[in-house]
């Protein structure tokens, strides 16, 4: 399944890229997809602990089971307000 | 419960919002409050902030805290402005207001959105020095 993958705030920075797309096992889940693009991305991996997802315009954990489609937001820590 | 969400490039208006201000006869007590940048971040002089948002789930996050803020107290009305974009330091970059019956409500209120806010809301804010492109530009 093919899922798109946006970054947010400092993260743009850490990957060099604001979205792409990952292609990924049916059923996998969050975390899955998280660790695929930590090694995409080695650099995600210090604030892997903070990271906040996103699955389409709600928060979701690592262990939420993703389809064919979602779009997954990685982001750190908010600061609005 | 009334309610206005804006998420938006352009400065926030204080003038006008008050201007638009609508409180029906049973309101007692409107409480609103304004956030302006500060001229420092983490200890260093700063220009500006420059705000990012993931502005689909800002707006539906928010939302979420309009449903519950309807649930805790009898609020008539709700605004809400976020500014994003560079803000400069002592210009606002967040507008927030509710009316209820009472001030203990209205007070409460307006303090947990704000709150609630600053902890679910996908958005983001980077300093501008005060010799960055950025800041020149302003």
């Amino acid at each position: 399944m093919r899922v798109t993958v946006g970054f947010y705030s400092w993260f743009k920075d850490l990957t060099g890229c604001g979205r792409l797309t990952e292609t990924l096992p049916a059923g996998s889940t969050v975390d899955e997809l998280l660790q695929r693009l930590i090694v995409r991305f080695p650099e995600l991996s210090a604030a892997q602990r903070s990271t906040l997802i996103a699955v389409g315009v709600d928060y979701q954990d690592r262990r939420c089971v993703l389809k064919e489609g979602d779009e997954v937001s990685l982001f750190p820590p908010v600061q609005g307000g | 419960m009334k309610r206005r969400l804006e998420i938006t490039a352009e400065p926030i208006d204080e003038a006008v919002l008050l201007r638009e201000r609508s409180i029906s006869r049973s309101m007692g007590a409107v409480v609103y409050f304004l956030g302006v940048v500060r001229g420092t971040e983490a200890g260093t002089n700063i220009s500006a902030l420059d705000y990012e948002a993931f502005q689909r789930m800002a707006e539906h996050q928010i939302s979420l805290l309009f449903d519950e803020l309807e649930k805790r107290w009898p609020l008539e009305s709700v605004r809400l402005v976020h500014r994003v974009g560079v803000v400069k330091v002592s210009e606002p970059s967040l507008w927030v207001e509710v009316a209820a019956p009472h001030r203990g409500e209205a007070f409460a209120a307006c303090q947990w959105l704000i709150d609630q806010l600053k902890q679910v809301a996908p958005i983001w804010k980077k300093p501008v020095a005060g010799d960055s492109p950025l800041a020149t530009g302003l």
